[in-house]
Parts: structure tokens; sequence; C-alpha cells
């Protein structure tokens, strides 16, 4: 069956498993090692969680992307996906554009890169188009000004599937198989929660609540739609919950009943924040488009960070996108607090007590996980509290948070193959 | 009181019922859906010889203007010395102690 993505175009991976013909094709290749960020994009393309994209982009659709969110041929999309190398190393190894090359990562080969241009850009209007600002301490600027000053453009082909490790493996749904998940489950309608949280009781209110704006007028005898909590597994930064304890908790609201694996499903996607704020948005609702989620849901501050963007950019920027430039939904809400009149966790669009309203705090909350203090369950699940502090002791050498031991010693997310 | 840099220690349903007990439930600060604080003040000279005992510690002038990060055996004994005293005043007994 066919599966369209984004654009309306086909969902094809871009992928070859048979090693013997692998070694064939990279035979005499030159190699070229790539960052974190270039590997995980690489996948990202060669999966189809970037459709109708097969490879990095070249410059054109780089200023296109920039001037007006779309790629040459109009299809929306709004932020660079692009391939940094030194210049040096361009010029010593004599890369030139037609030229094939072997991705490496870890030492080992990833992906065959048919390089179709090498080109230069203007790091400072990236920044200001895709941020809306070149300020120093945004990180997306920070991550942008790191990049060197020469891309490669070309198709990807993935020679080397990644081996994800325990947990991460049983979360891990590419587009084309998370449509098939989808089916087995009968989901006609499936709204995206991105997440870089453990769960507390507001993220579970903003779950429910998406889930029933997605459901809206279906029949409700039969549960056709569903929440796809979708992870973003990336760069770590200290302070940060430790990967395995976001899915591990996601999936302890399921198995401990708070959620019916009927209409529930946690994955991820590997990818590195920009914290562009509302272009961001766009970009996270394309990635579920591919992976064959109806709606998305979007809270305050979407991939925000300071006070560069208000509060509720990423939703109105959906206001202003051309008629059919995505199929997929954004739901956008409000937060939920917990008040102590109405007694229960409650939507602020709908409760009446702003004056005692008891907002969820991420720093409160982080504060009282710090301290090991089990919080009452109308803020936390106590099966979740009790799986972050297991994964503290098996993944986060006994913190729930990044510390520096965990960002110099955790387990890595994938592993690939020597293709012996 | 001293209480410019206070501590907080989170008080749950189970830490709740101690301090009922210890005649000290009206201390605690209704926070978030039933999860209550309890400030135990410092002076700025305990402030500093905490934070020199625990160089992982900080004090939080920016958000919460307490004294957060202290390892949770160390919270955890704070809170005891709360309900054995039956007061908060307690940081000097506990770093004399």
């Amino acid at each position: 069956m066919t599966q369209i993505g984004h654009g309306g175009k086909t969902i094809s991976e871009r992928v070859i498993t048979d090693v013997a013909q692998v070694k064939k094709r990279i035979g005499g290749l030159l190699q070229l090692p790539i960052s974190g960020r270039a590997a995980r994009e690489s996948i990202d393309i060669a999966y189809g969680f970037f459709s109708p994209l097969k490879g990095f982009m070249g410059k054109a659709d780089v200023e296109s992307v920039c001037e007006n969110m779309t790629t040459q041929d109009g299809t929306l999309w709004p932020i660079p996906i692009v391939l940094d190398v030194e210049s040096s190393v361009v010029k010593d190894a004599g890369l030139k554009s037609g030229q094939s090359i072997v991705l490496t990562f870890q030492h080992v080969p990833l992906a065959i890169m048919d390089i179709s241009e090498i080109y230069s850009l203007d790091k400072m209007q990236l920044q200001q188009s895709v941020f809306g600002t070149t300020d120093a301490k945004h990180p997306g600027v920070i991550m942008y000004n790191k990049l060197n000053d020469t891309f490669l453009a070309g198709e990807i082909t993935l020679i080397n599937s990644p081996v994800f490790q325990p947990p991460y493996g049983q979360f891990w749904y590419t587009p084309l198989t998370m449509r098939e998940k989808m089916a087995e489950k009968g989901w006609k309608r499936s709204v995206a929660h991105q997440t870089r949280n453990v769960p507390h009781s507001g993220h579970e209110w903003l779950m429910k609540g998406a889930w029933f704006s997605t459901h809206g007028e279906m029949p409700v005898e039969k549960l056709e739609s569903g929440i796809v909590v979708s992870a973003i597994i990336g760069p770590k930064r200290a302070g940060d919950y430790i990967d395995e304890a976001i899915l591990i908790g996601q999936q302890t609201l399921q198995d401990a009943g708070y959620f019916r694996p009927a209409t529930h499903l946690v994955s991820f996607v590997m990818w590195d924040m920009r914290y562009a704020g509302p272009r961001e948005a766009i970009l996270h609702a394309i990635i579920r488009e591919n992976l064959g989620c109806t709606h998305h849901m979007f809270g305050r501050d979407h991939a925000g960070v300071g006070t560069y963007y208000g509060p509720y950019d990423a939703h109105r920027i959906f206001d202003g996108l051309p008629e059919n430039s995505l199929r997929i939904k954004p739901v956008r809400v409000l937060e939920w607090w917990y008040c102590p009149v109405c007694g229960e966790v409650t939507y602020s669009g709908l409760c009446g007590h702003d004056d005692k309203k008891q907002p969820f705090s991420g720093t409160l909350i982080r504060s009282i996980i710090q301290d090991k203090v089990k919080p009452t369950r109308l803020i936390f699940r106590p099966e979740v509290f009790d799986s972050l502090m297991r994964c503290a002791d098996e993944y986060g050498f006994g913190s729930p948070f990044c510390n520096e031991t965990y960002l110099e010693k955790r387990q890595p997310v994938f592993t690939l193959s020597t293709l012996d | 009181m001293p209480d410019t840099y206070p501590i907080n220690i989170w008080i749950n349903e189970e830490r709740y019922e101690q301090l009922r007990k210890a005649g000290l439930a009206d201390l605690a600060k209704d926070v978030l859906a039933g999860m209550k604080v309890l400030q135990v003040p410092c002076d700025a000279v305990q402030r500093d010889e905490l934070l020199k005992r625990y160089p992982s510690a900080k004090f939080d002038s920016a958000t919460t203007k307490s004294i957060e990060l202290l390892p949770p055996d160390t919270k955890n004994q704070l809170f005891e010395l709360v309900v054995e005293h039956s007061r908060v005043e307690i940081v000097s007994a506990f770093l004399k102690a």
C-alpha cells in the first residue's frame, strides 16, 4: 500500500540492508566522518521522517526555506536540513559534485551520499530567518555558529541500519512501521504529543485533552483514535531528564493503566532541537505527518526558549500557512493546572478560580524529584515516580537528571554494525 | 526569624502526618495538588556554611529564592530534626551535629 507523506509524496525508505551489496557499493569510495547530529539526520532522511527530502539540502533550497518557508518546488519546509564539513576536508579530499562518498559515524560506514553540490552560506542570514534573531545566547544560534563553513548537498542512502539499545528499541518506529502499527491498532486518527519530559499529571491531561479534541465527532463505541507520544531524543544538557526515564516514564502511564494500550503508543524521534519556536513547530508537524499522525498537539512555548517567542507564536504560525500545505491538524491547547477549589487538575480555559490556581511548575517538580520525595499522586503518578527512581539507578548513575557522569558515560542510543 | 535563605523541604502525605503528630502541620504551606513545603530558615552565615559543606548545593536567587540541590539524605536529616525538635529553626543544631 502506498504511503503518502508530507507534500503529497510517497514515503520511500532509502535503505540498503544487504551487506554484500553494501560492500560492493562502497568499495573504493572516500569516507567522510560526520557528527552525531548529521548521523541522526541521515537516518531520519533515509527512513522518511523528513520526506519528501531525499538528502541534505542544496543552497537554492536552503535559501528558499529561509525566505519563503518552502523548498524550491513549493513544499512547505521551515528549517534547513544541511550537512556541514570543514573546508579543508573538501579541499584535501578533492571532493566534487557528482562524487559519491561514504558518511561514517563512530568509525563505521553509515550512509552513501551522492554529492550534488558544494556550497557556502551566510550563517547570519540563516540564523535571522530561522530563529528571528542572531543573538549569540540563543541555543539555535549557538548551534549554527558551530557549523563549518562549507556544505554538501546530495541524496542519502543508509547502508547500516541502527540497532537501538534497550530501552530504546521497543519505542523505535519509522514512518512506515508507525503507520503499520497504527493500522494494527485500527486508528483512523492519531494525535502526536511531543515531549522531552517524564510525565506529570499536567502532561497527562494535556494528552487526554488533545485526544478528546482529536476524537471529536467520531463514534464512541470504537476507540479508533490514539495518542502517539513522540519523545525527542537528541543532545542532552545537564539537568535534563535522562532519555531512558522519559521513554519508560511515558510507557509506565500505559502499563499502570492510566492510558489504554488501545489508545496510546510511546515512540521517539531523533532530532537535535533548534529551539526555533514557531518554525520548529511546523517541522515537528511535518515529521509527525510523515509518521502518519492526523493531529499534533501544541502547548504553550512549543520549541521555544527564553523570551525569543511569544507563548503562543507556535500556534499562530499555522494560521498563515497555505491551505493543504500540511496534512496534519494542529491541536492548540492552553495549560492545565491544579485548582484546590475544583479539587482536580483542570483546564485553564475552563476553570475560573484564577486566584487559586496552582500551576505545574517544572522547577518545583524538579526540586521535589531531586529530593527523591514521592510527590502526591495528583502531581505525579506513583508508578511513574517509581519508574523514574529505577531509571536513575539503572541508567542515570543514581540521578534521574543528566549530570556530568551520565553525559560522559551513558549508553549509546544506537549502535552500528561493522559490516563484517 | 533569620529566614532570608530558606531550605525548602517537600512535604508529601507521609511527611505531613509526621508533622501533624509533632504539632507542626500549620507550618507546611500548600504549593501544588496537596504537595506542601516546609521552609527551614537559614541566615547568611548558616547558608555559607551549608554551601561550603555541600559543594553541589547553591542558593537559587533567580527563581526559588532558596538553598537548592542539597543531598536528599541531608534534607531527610533536616526534616527529622524539625520533627524531633518540634520547630523549624534547626539548622544551627544540624551544623553542630
